[in-house]
């Protein structure tokens, strides 16, 4: 067991700390910085609960250790909203119904924008959406409404 | 009117911002200590040491326990709620699942051993692998179809078999006569998968113990808060004014968090031991073999049919899973849930069945969303699907033919149970125009022609939903009152408080509890707002499962709302000097009929809290609480009907189209009601093609213990789905609202399966049990090749 100094900026304020070189950076979101809506749903990378944006790129923050993060820029859910006014992803889950249990719900969105960011200026179909989200399970949804609400909410974002 | 229209939720806007309060997101000023625990790899071995010295003596470790400290402690057992209750008078062979080993006997993987409190995750669970414990291995019981043979190893030798229970229902002279005169008879094997209902929040459990104030606090991953209060007056011997049990937000549960499980009142304990507070959080793979299991129903069946196709009779003989002890609803399937709804959709004279409750060395089946239904389902209509092929005749016109008639509703099936409401033939109607039916039938023949192997599944059943009355529960095994509570707290500003002894995990309570209040009250939907899920807050309650909430808590809130109304009626007719029976409630008002005289909702109120001038005897205040007991279940039915394109090369199955067409009554929120469809339909059809917890029959070993062995479906897995509703009102509540929650999963796995058949029938495949794997399939059509 070693410990490790990083620095990062999470939701744009910098955060320094010393961390145990075996913490995950979801474990180091949730349990260092307190923010807890990304959530962890399984040990093995499959379910995306844990899906946040580090440099712009949309990755699961179980499959890195908080101390690879070393001037980073990550974005989790909570860096999305501003005051009450909901990022056009968010609006567009809460619209078509996207949500059930809420657990998956922040993965689901911050991998949503990175497909929509990925596909921008392209026309999301359905099949390109569920073959994208593939990593993100939800066992409340059947992905129906998820699948709507991202397509809308890709259309909100480039309408923006 | 709120009711009936699709509002958005009113819950969204935390879950959507990261601000959802799960159990594992709970903060508090001390520091949070966390257990681990060592579990059993065998399936079943004697225990012959546990040595925990090392482990005591590791960094940050405070506490190391072990079942012979939880005997020492003098603690107690995880009693059932719903105990098995064997109709032919013998007593039944009951184990109650144990929360750590105390008797030096694993009898599945994953059981509890030790547990270890220690300052953080990683301390904890290196002092676990500090502990040593010698096992000796015994041989293993993992396949419920072999559960009874001679030679199989006995999870309790002490009763001398593993049979837990023995029950026959139905009307088996009619039967004999049916299958006397048959015209056609139809056999088939018909066991369904163990399953699990892996809602992505893992189980967590944190428990503190205030010992100045002699007060214990319990945050649970629990769909009914009030139940886990109860089960702790026995595990941990606390009572119920002295705990506090908070379920906050609950990432799904699906039924399976309902129960009393091991490391609940074991992180309570640690609580006590420490006097600091602790938490478990579940990693997947000990949900997955920690979770209660579900379905694991080996069935065989036959069916009897005149020469036109009409259904005279079926009997089956099934053993049911109970794994290796007896999980605290458990026997609310076998003896409530499953045999009770056998006739499904259908006009069926004689029906017989006999279940056999078996031990297995696995983990613990309970109730999985549908709760023996599926099983019911997928055994009925497998049986109808292959003998309508047998008979040469189209399967949606034979189950039309069996559809029970309108007219013939109320309708005792011949199990006993009697719909109140519905129209099967109507479903069927609506189904056929859906899924345009009989252009389906015509693409799959030139499909089929162009060696493409299309096919069409189908099914049709009446669910039983909504947990009560009380006294029928009670008749059929359960120990609680099946009924719930509301109270509504109407303040002096006219904002209205609404308890509820529901707790939701998905559902929308804050949504559509709130939608039937403010209709009842006559005020905007923002001026109410929704508390469940605490002890301390909610007066009581037997919370959310088996779609009962909306004809349960639902009604409650009805009950209490219309309760506040009549005495707030007297009270602005007092002050409108007129009487109760002359005003009307409209947007916020009381309104004098025919007149322009009112009053605003909020001036009555105000003064039902601070005026001396009110009729005499009324008392102050305005908050009424209901604890509302239903006349009968409800029994909601639907209609499914699946397209899918099976490749003959590689035996994977692809989901073209689902439908459904649902009678659930009044549907408060159809929004949220879709969403349910939705959702339950994923999981059935998961249970259809890819999931199993699978055991190895030599070894007992847990094969799934992660998502990458334990399949549940993507978004890529599952199709669009089309769904309608069809509405005939209950009378049993005065919504007319029937359940809506699990029509799903239990009409899925069924459809599927009989989409697939359909789609290989002509291939020579008969039958092939879930899940329905590529392998699987790839296997039954080269067996039915090599057969020709």
């Amino acid at each position: 067991m070693a410990n490790a100094k990083i620095s990062l900026t999470i939701n744009g304020r910098a955060v320094s700390a010393e961390v145990d070189t075996r913490t995950l950076l979801v474990h180091f979101i949730r349990e260092h910085v307190k923010l807890t809506g990304t959530h962890v749903g399984c040990d093995t990378t499959q379910c995306g609960a844990c899906t946040v944006h580090v440099n712009g790129t949309r990755i699961k923050s179980c499959t890195m250790f908080a101390c690879q993060l070393e001037g980073a820029q990550v974005t989790t859910i909570e860096g999305l909203a501003k005051g009450k006014q909901l990022h056009p992803m968010q609006e567009a889950f809460r619209e078509h119904h996207g949500l059930q249990c809420g657990y998956c719900t922040p993965g689901m969105v911050m991998s949503a924008i990175g497909i929509a960011e990925r596909y921008k200026g392209k026309a999301l179909t359905e099949d390109i959406v569920r073959h994208e989200l593939e990593g993100n399970l939800c066992r409340c949804t059947g992905y129906h409404n998820i699948v709507r609400a991202v397509i809308a909410g890709a259309k909100a974002m480039s309408a923006g | 009117m709120y009711v009936g229209q699709p509002i958005r939720r009113r819950e969204d806007f935390r879950f959507l911002t990261g601000r959802g309060t799960f159990v594992d997101d709970v903060q508090l000023t001390q520091p949070i200590l966390h257990a681990a625990f060592v579990r059993s790899p065998h399936a079943h071995a004697r225990i012959k040491a546990i040595r925990t010295d090392a482990a005591r003596k590791m960094p940050g470790v405070h506490t190391v326990l072990t079942g012979a400290d939880w005997l020492k402690a003098g603690y107690g057992e995880a009693e059932g709620v719903w105990p098995v209750n064997d109709r032919s008078g013998k007593p039944a062979r009951t184990v109650n699942r144990p929360f750590i080993c105390v008797d030096n006997m694993v009898r599945c993987v994953g059981e509890i051993v030790a547990m270890v409190v220690a300052d953080d995750r990683h301390q904890a669970l290196d002092a676990c692998e500090a502990i040593e414990v010698d096992y000796e291995a015994l041989p293993a019981n993992v396949v419920t179809a072999k559960a009874l043979d001679k030679g199989t190893p006995l999870v309790h030798p002490k009763f001398g078999t593993n049979e837990v229970l023995e029950s026959y229902h139905g009307n088996p002279e009619v039967v004999e006569a049916g299958f006397k005169k048959a015209h056609h008879i139809t056999k088939l094997e018909v066991p369904t998968n163990r399953v699990t209902a892996s809602p992505i929040e893992p189980r967590a459990y944190m428990g503190h113990y205030d010992v100045m104030n002699d007060r214990y606090t319990v945050w649970t991953t629990a769909q009914a808060p009030h139940i886990v209060r109860q089960y702790f007056t026995k595990s941990l011997r606390i009572d119920e004014h002295k705990l506090r049990v908070i379920a906050p937000d609950v990432g799904g549960g699906f039924g399976m968090k309902l129960y009393h499980y091991p490391e609940e009142p074991l992180a309570l304990w640690g609580a006590i031991v420490t006097e600091h507070p602790v938490k478990w959080t579940g990693t997947r793979s000990e949900c997955l073999m920690g979770d209660t299991h579900a379905r694991d129903h080996y069935t065989v069946g036959e069916m009897a049919f005149d020469k036109d196709g009409k259904i005279l009779a079926m009997r089956f003989k099934t053993l049911a899973a109970f794994g290796a002890y007896e999980s605290q609803w458990q026997a609310s399937i076998t003896n409530a849930y499953h045999f009770t709804m056998l006739s499904l959709a259908y006009d069926i004279p004689g029906i017989f069945t006999e279940v056999k409750g078996v031990y297995t060395n696995c983990t613990p089946v309970d109730a999985y969303r549908g709760a023996g239904r599926p099983e019911t389902v997928y055994q009925v209509e497998r049986l109808i699907e292959n003998g309508a092929k047998e008979m040469g005749m189209d399967p949606f016109v034979l189950r039309e033919k069996n559809a029970i008639r309108p007219e013939k509703i109320p309708y005792t099936t011949a199990i006993g149970i009697t719909y109140d409401s519905g129209d099967p033939p109507e479903l069927f109607r609506k189904m056929r125009v859906l899924a345009k039916y009989d252009a389906l039938r015509e693409e799959q023949k030139k499909l089929h022609a162009q060696g493409i192997c299309m096919g069409i599944g189908i099914c049709g059943f009446f669910d039983m939903a909504g947990a009560g009355p009380v006294k029928m529960m009670n008749d059929l095994g359960a120990k609680i009152g099946c009924y719930d509570v509301a109270s509504v707290r109407v303040h002096p500003s006219g904002k209205v408080t609404v308890f509820a002894g529901s707790h939701s995990h998905g559902q929308a309570h804050a949504t559509t509890w709130t939608q039937i209040a403010a209709d009842r009250l006559g005020i905007d939907i923002e001026e109410i707002d929704l508390v469940e899920g605490d002890t301390d807050r909610v007066p009581f309650g037997i919370g959310t499962w088996g779609s009962r909430s909306l004809s349960t808590a639902g009604m409650a809130v009805v009950a209490a709302c219309d309760r506040v109304i009549e005495k707030a009626k007297k009270l602005a007719a007092h002050m409108l000097e007129c009487a109760p029976s002359d005003l009307v409630i409209e947007n916020g008002q009381f309104i004098v009929k025919g007149t322009d005289k009112k009053i605003a909702f909020a001036e009555v109120t105000n003064a039902a809290y601070h005026s001396g001038d009110r009729p005499k005897g009324l008392e102050i205040g305005l908050e009424e609480t209901a604890f509302y007991d239903p006349t009968d279940c409800t029994y909601p039915s639907a209609v499914h009907l699946c397209v899918v394109i099976v490749d003959p090369e590689t035996g994977r199955v692809t989901l073209r189209d689902y439908f459904a067409v649902d009678d659930v009554g009044r549907v408060i929120n159809p929004m949220v009601f879709e969403g349910q469809v939705h959702g339950g339909c994923a999981q059935g059809i998961g249970q259809a093609l890819m999931e199993e917890c699978a055991y190895d029959p030599s070894s007992g070993q847990y094969l799934s213990g992660t998502f990458m062995d334990y399949a549940i479906p993507h978004s890529t897995d599952i199709p669009s789905f089309g769904i309608e509703s069809h509405t005939t009102l209950t009378p049993s509540n005065p919504l007319g609202a029937k359940g809506g929650g699990e029509s799903g999963t239990i009409g899925a796995p069924a459809c599927i399966a009989n989409g697939v058949i359909d789609a290989i029938w002509h291939l020579g495949v008969r039958q092939i049990s879930q899940p329905m794997t590529p392998k699987k399939i790839w296997h039954a059509l080269q067996s039915a090749k090599a057969g020709r």
